[in-house]
């Protein structure tokens, strides 16, 4: 039995011990953070899904920089860097008669500081889309086509709606997004107003994610479409177009890889000093290094070493992972430029220079 | 290029994306070798005469119209193995073997069907996500160096008779998912044969086996699985419970292993009518205290929820503290209604409900431990009442 429970102890002491790293690691800067209630209707809302974002919603086509929920009184507390931050509650739920809703709202606020210590941020009541905040429709008003590739229906493609192209018609900042049927038809009830429609189909069959040689994807020709309160307009046919594989690829090469200047360069390691291929390198504006990069390198090489082009000079905060995006799963390698405690590593314009190692590890 | 095959109305396409497009009926046959990457586009479909075997020198194939493919074997070295993109039930794998690949199989939505598979000396075997559905079906998972097999992204393809020996991780891994059936799988001489992680991985897993893994089965980070019917025989660790690991843990039969459940920060789980059987330790708590998780495991966790994207350690969580804290900080661990073995069940009838039984590990023997500078009191094991007669009838 001792040598066993010896056994176990050496066992074990590596797992505590990579628990407190883990927990340090996840520690923020201080004890900082935002607290608050959420309610619906006046009464507190639990359950309550607290997205917090580092920008305003013009430009929040990124994931939530941190996430917490709301409890049985509707308090939150999300522990956070000195920073300014956007807060956004948001709920689905199911009514008493069965209907699903989205409740939702944003700070009104926004943005709150957080310095040292805890911020109150003051109570809010969230709304129900389609009812107070969103898109309403409203009586024999809406869209309606047919979503085609090379003349032939596309069924269960997405048609994605938005208010404004400032995103480029990408990411989540859409109003609405419904699926085509079997005849590749669709139909969107809305209020009057001003819109921008595109629509993709991915071969992996997602409602996100970027797209891939051979995903169809297309922006709806006659964009933007105005409807008119009580019109209820058909689009007929909303063809899309196949993303070829070398036209994909040279827009990659011509867009994030391409050649500048500016560069930084430099080797990615596993901790035992080994090269790691396959590794994206990341570089961030912000020292906190979240949502997306400003640029991003091609896989490092089967030696571990990448090249990073840069547009211009400046301190970059750098990071590695091995996925493009998203969030981080069990078995990715990702760490950071260690040479600064805060990650950054400064570029003179129109030169080379390497940073040396960057050291990943995997996640489990 | 290496060919020797026939193509039925072919139409090769090159591209200098480093991808050779297939369209239309394509027909392999014999011996095929590649240097870059296969794509069979939507519309596609490739079928692959029984005993033929394809190398890939570099790149992988990527199906996302239809693959049908008997008894072929996939080889290369350190290659980017197959992709099968939302493809439905009409495409078939059987009797397949895949090895020498980054993921041997990565199966992004859809519901093909997988039978007979064999994934050996990958990194990782097979990856179901993106809701892939469908079945898998008495293949083998082995000697993969990091896991036989991902379910990811809320699959729910059933996993039925299947077999994991010898994956330098985990046998099988199953993150965020659900599969609809997870039964009559074999775990043999894996790191840890059965990885359950995170909130949102609640899966009935039952009457599977696992034998000489040096940990059986983990549950880690807020995954509340339903463990039923298992036999858990000579692993070093039958069940590890850590990080808020709430599993329903019943009808198993854990036996000759060095500590049947072991059970670690703020977990909770319930631990009903088992067999316990020559298990030098069946419950060994460790750094398990509800005054520690009352004290310090929401701040824990909120640290977590707040980091700083992948960069932090931890991305896009978007599961709150409602649903990861403790509801029982009662100092207690359940585990009542079990079979504590011959020996066991004499100890205890002879020591009562008061005694301190040599087989569990608990706050009986060890008052407290010292985390982060405090002392915390290690939880207790309510382990009455016990059955005096075996429960599973699970024979080894």
């Amino acid at each position: 039995m001792d040598n066993d429970r010896m056994q176990m102890r050496h066992t074990l002491l590596p797992l505590l011990l990579a628990l407190l790293l883990a927990l340090a690691a996840c520690t923020p800067d201080g004890d900082g953070g935002l607290q608050g209630q959420l309610l619906f209707q006046d009464r507190p809302l639990g359950g309550v899904q607290v997205e917090v974002y580092l920008k305003a919603d013009k430009d929040r086509s990124v994931q939530p920089f941190a996430v917490g929920s709301s409890d049985d009184q509707g308090r939150y507390r999300v522990s956070l860097p000195k920073g300014d931050y956007f807060v956004i509650g948001k709920k689905r739920d199911t009514t008493s008669d069965g209907r699903t809703r989205m409740l939702m709202a944003e700070s009104p606020g926004n943005p709150h500081s957080v310095a040292s210590g805890l911020t109150v941020v003051p109570s809010f009541n969230l709304r129900e889309m389609g009812r107070q905040g969103g898109l309403v429709a409203e009586a024999g008003t809406g869209l309606a086509g047919q979503v085609t590739h090379a003349g032939e229906p596309v069924a269960r493609a997405y048609v994605y709606l938005y208010t404004q192209s400032l995103s480029g018609l990408m990411g989540p900042s859409y109003g609405e997004a419904v699926q085509t049927g079997p005849d590749g038809r669709f139909r969107l009830e809305l209020p009057a107003g001003r819109y921008y429609l595109v629509a993709r189909k991915r071969a992996a069959g997602g409602r996100s994610g970027e797209l891939s040689a051979g995903d169809l994807n297309s922006p709806y020709p006659g964009n933007p479409v105005e409807l008119q309160r009580g019109e209820w307009r058909e689009l007929g046919e909303f063809p899309l177009a196949e993303i070829d594989a070398e036209r994909h690829a040279e827009r990659r090469a011509d867009g994030t890889f391409s050649a500048t200047p500016t560069s930084v360069s430099g080797r990615i390691v596993d901790a035992h000093d080994q090269p790691v291929a396959g590794i994206h390198v990341f570089a961030y504006l912000d020292s906190r290094m979240v949502g997306k990069p400003v640029y991003i390198s091609a896989p490092s090489a089967a030696d571990g070493s990448f090249v990073l082009h840069l547009t211009d000079g400046g301190i970059y905060y750098i990071g590695a992972r091995s996925a493009y995006g998203g969030p981080l799963e069990p078995g990715e390698w990702v760490g950071t430029y260690d040479g600064r405690p805060d990650h950054g590593f400064e570029v003179s314009a129109d030169s080379r220079q390497s940073l040396g190692t960057v050291t990943v590890r995997e996640v489990w | 290029m290496k060919l020797w095959f026939a193509l039925l109305i072919p139409l090769l396409t090159a591209s200098p994306a480093s991808a050779l497009v297939l369209s239309g009926e394509i027909r392999w046959q014999g011996e095929v070798e590649f240097a870059e990457s296969v794509v069979i586009p939507a519309g596609a479909s490739l079928t692959i005469a029984a005993h033929s075997r394809i190398r890939f020198a570099a790149g992988g194939l990527e199906v996302a119209g239809r693959l049908l493919a008997e008894q072929v074997e996939f080889s290369g070295r350190d290659w980017d193995g197959l992709v099968l993109k939302n493809c439905d039930a009409t495409t078939r794998l059987r009797g397949v073997t895949v090895r020498g690949a980054k993921t041997g199989l990565l199966v992004q939505g859809g519901a093909p069907e997988l039978v007979e598979l064999t994934l050996r000396e990958n990194q990782v075997g097979l990856e179901l996500r993106g809701k892939a559905a469908g079945s898998l079906r008495a293949s083998h998972f082995a000697d993969n160096a990091k896991v036989g097999l991902f379910v990811k992204d809320e699959s729910t393809t059933r996993i039925l008779d299947c077999r994991f020996d010898g994956n330098g991780k985990f046998g099988a891994y199953l993150y965020r998912a659900r599969p609809d059936e997870f039964a009559g799988n074999r775990f043999a001489g894996n790191g840890t044969g059965l990885m359950i992680a995170y909130h949102g991985s609640d899966p009935l897993v039952a009457g599977n086996l696992f034998v000489d893994n040096e940990t059986a089965i983990q549950v880690d980070r807020a995954a509340r699985p339903e463990l039923r019917g298992n036999r858990l025989l000579g692993n070093r660790t039958g069940i590890h419970l850590y990080r808020r690991a709430d599993p329903l843990v019943t009808g198993n039969l854990l036996a000759g292993n060095q500590v049947a459940i072991l059970i670690a920060y703020s977990s909770y789980p319930q631990i009903v009518s088992n067999d316990f059987r020559d298990n030098p330790l069946a419950i060994r708590l460790e750094y398990q205290s509800s005054a520690w998780e009352q004290t310090k495991g929401a701040a824990a966790r909120s640290s977590e929820l707040a980091t700083r994207g992948a960069f932090g350690g931890q991305g896009q969580r978007t599961v709150g503290e409602e649903q990861r804290r403790a509801q029982n900080l009662e100092g207690l661990v359940v585990a009542t209604g079990n079979w504590w073995g011959e020996a066991g069940t004499r100890e205890l009838e002879s020591a009562g409900f008061a005694g301190n039984p040599a087989f569990i590990h608990d706050g009986r023997d060890q008052p407290t431990f010292h985390e982060g500078g405090a002392d915390y009191p290690l939880d207790r094991v309510r382990f009455e009442p016990w059955s005096r007669t075996p429960l599973t009838e699970l024979l080894p």
